[in-house]
C-alpha cells in the first residue's frame, strides 16, 4: 500500500511519523507534495525518507491513499487540479484543520500554564510537564469512557473545602470557561472568513492557491509556519521557520 | 390569630411545653437561657435558631444533660418551602431529634447535619434568598430591556426559577445536565449562556456564598 500527502506541513509530518513509527508503512511507500520545498516539515519528511515533489498528480498518480493535508481553504483548489486523476481505486481522505488542530494548540497551552504552576511551586519543569500532561491524558480518558457529565466528574473530584474547589474558583474568576468559548468561536469565525475568501476568488487554480497562501501569509504571520510536531517537546508559535523550543 | 396561646412569662411556656423553640435575637438569648434555666428538665426538647450561637455555649447556659439542638432556617419557611439544617447537642435523643425533624419538615425540607455546616447552610441558603431574589431582578430587568413589560417579566422570571427548581429536586439530576438538555446547538440559549459566563456569573455566585458563610463564621465568634 502507498500514502500520499498533498501538502506537506505539520499535518503529514505528524501521520508519516506516525505511519513510520508504529511499523505500519516504510517511508519510502510515502510521497508528499507542496509548492514550497524550503519549510521545515519538508526536511523533516526527507529526512525520514518520505518521497517529496512539487507535484500534486504525481502524488496522485503514487499513491493508494491519499491524503488532503492542507489548510481547508485550500481543498476546492486540490480538487480542482486532481480531480481528474482521482480513480475507483483511490482512498481519499481530508484532513480539515479547522477546530481539531486549534485544540490540540489549545491544550498545549493549557499544558505549558499548569507546568508553569508547578514550576512556581517549586517543580523541575519536566516533572510539571509530564504530570500536568498525564493528568490532561487520564480526565479525557475518564470523560470519553463515562457517561457521565463532565460536571459531575468535576464534581466527584471536588471534595468540600479542598484543594481542588479552591483552585477551580480562580478559573471561575478568571472567566476560564468564556475564554474557551470565545477562542472555539474565534477559530471557526476565522476558518468560516478564509473559506468564504477562497470561494470568492476568480483566477486560475494554480496562481490562486499561490496567491491565497501569500495572503494569508500577510494577513496572519503566525500562520502555516510552525515548527516541526515532534512528541515530548513543547511548541511555541513563531514567525521564522523552525521556532524556539520552551 | 393563629390560635396560639401567649404569655409574658418564659418560664410558663417552659412549665407547659416540652418541645421549646428559642426564637430570640442572639444576643438576647444568653439573658433568656439563664432565666428558664431553673425549670429545665431532662425531658424538654431546646431548640435554638439564633444564628451563630453554637451548641457549646448553649450547653453551657443550661442544666447539665439538658437535650439541645440548633436549627437554622430560612424565609421561605412561610410558604412550606424552607430549606433547614439541624445540629443535636451531646445530650439530644435520637427519638427527640427525629421528632423535631417531623415537625420542621411540616415547613420544608431538613436534615440534620454536622454542626460545622450550619454556618455553610447560612451562606448558602439563608442568605441565598437574597442571591436569588438578585437574579429574579436581573432575568426579569433583561426581559424588560428587551420590550417585556415590568409586572409580566418579574412574574415570568419567578415562574422560570420554581419550575427549574422543581425540576431539580424532582429528576435529581446534576444542574449542569439539565442546562446541556436545553442547549440545542447554536441556539438561544447557548448564545445566553455565553454571556453568562463572560460575565463571571459563576465565580461571582461562589464568592457571594463563602463571604456570606465566612461573615457567619465571624458572628458566632463574637
Amino acid at each position: 500500500m502507498s500514502v500520499g500527502f498533498i501538502g506537506a506541513g505539520q499535518l503529514a509530518c505528524a501521520l508519516a511519523r506516525g505511519f513510520t513509527a508504529a511499523g505500519i508503512l516504510s517511508a519510502h511507500k510515502i510521497m508528499a507534495s507542496s509548492p514550497e520545498m524550503d519549510l521545515p516539515t519538508v526536511s523533516a519528511l526527507r529526512k525520514m525518507g518520505v518521497n517529496l515533489t512539487r507535484s500534486n498528480k504525481e502524488t496522485v498518480r503514487h499513491s493508494d491513499v491519499l491524503f488532503l493535508a492542507v489548510k481547508p481553504h485550500i481543498i476546492p483548489f486540490i480538487l480542482d487540479e486532481i480531480g481528474a486523476d482521482v480513480q475507483a481505486r483511490h482512498i481519499v481522505v481530508s484532513c480539515a484543520a479547522g477546530v481539531t488542530i486549534s485544540s490540540v494548540e489549545k491544550a498545549f497551552m493549557a499544558l505549558d500554564a499548569l507546568a508553569d504552576g508547578g514550576v512556581k511551586m517549586g517543580l523541575p519543569r519536566r516533572l510539571a510537564v509530564r504530570l500536568g500532561a498525564q493528568a490532561l491524558l487520564g480526565a479525557a480518558k475518564m470523560l470519553l469512557d463515562s457517561e457521565q457529565h463532565p460536571s459531575q466528574l468535576k464534581d466527584n473530584v471536588c471534595s468540600p473545602g479542598g484543594a481542588t474547589i479552591h483552585a477551580l474558583h480562580f478559573l471561575e474568576r478568571g472567566g476560564f470557561r468564556s475564554l474557551l468559548i470565545n477562542a472555539v468561536e474565534a477559530s471557526c469565525v476565522r476558518t468560516r472568513e478564509l473559506q468564504s475568501m477562497a470561494d470568492q476568488e476568480k483566477i486560475s487554480p494554480a496562481a490562486l492557491k499561490k496567491t491565497l497562501l501569500d495572503r494569508v501569509k500577510l494577513e496572519s504571520p503566525t500562520v502555516s509556519t510552525l515548527a516541526p510536531f515532534s512528541p515530548g517537546k513543547l511548541l511555541t508559535r513563531s514567525s521564522v521557520p523552525g521556532g524556539k523550543k520552551d | 390569630a393563629l390560635g396560639c396561646q401567649t404569655t409574658h412569662s418564659n418560664q410558663e411556656v417552659l412549665q407547659s411545653c416540652s418541645l421549646v423553640i428559642f426564637a430570640t435575637k442572639p444576643h438576647v438569648l444568653p439573658a433568656v437561657l439563664a432565666e428558664v434555666a431553673p425549670v429545665v428538665t431532662a425531658e424538654h426538647i431546646l431548640v435554638s435558631v439564633a444564628a451563630g450561637v453554637s451548641l457549646s455555649v448553649l450547653e453551657e447556659l443550661l442544666p447539665p444533660n439538658a437535650q439541645v439542638l440548633r436549627v437554622s432556617p430560612n424565609l421561605p419557611c412561610v410558604v412550606q418551602e424552607g430549606a433547614m439544617v439541624m445540629a443535636r447537642g451531646r445530650h439530644a435523643r435520637s427519638s427527640e431529634t427525629k421528632l423535631l425533624q417531623d415537625l420542621l419538615e411540616a415547613c420544608g425540607w431538613c436534615e440534620e447535619v454536622p454542626e460545622a455546616y450550619m454556618d455553610v447552610h447560612t451562606g448558602l441558603s439563608g442568605s441565598g434568598v437574597a442571591f436569588v431574589c438578585v437574579f429574579s431582578e436581573a432575568l426579569a430587568e433583561g426581559a424588560i430591556k428587551m420590550g417585556m413589560p415590568s409586572g409580566l417579566a418579574h412574574r415570568i422570571a419567578a415562574q422560570t426559577l420554581l419550575g427549574t427548581a422543581k425540576m431539580l429536586l424532582q429528576e435529581g439530576q446534576h444542574p449542569a445536565q439539565l442546562r446541556t438538555d436545553v442547549c440545542t446547538p447554536a441556539g438561544t440559549t447557548i448564545h445566553g449562556l455565553h454571556a453568562l459566563e463572560q460575565g463571571g456569573l459563576r465565580a461571582a455566585t461562589m464568592s457571594a456564598v463563602e463571604a456570606a458563610t465566612c461573615r457567619a463564621k465571624e458572628l458566632s465568634r463574637k
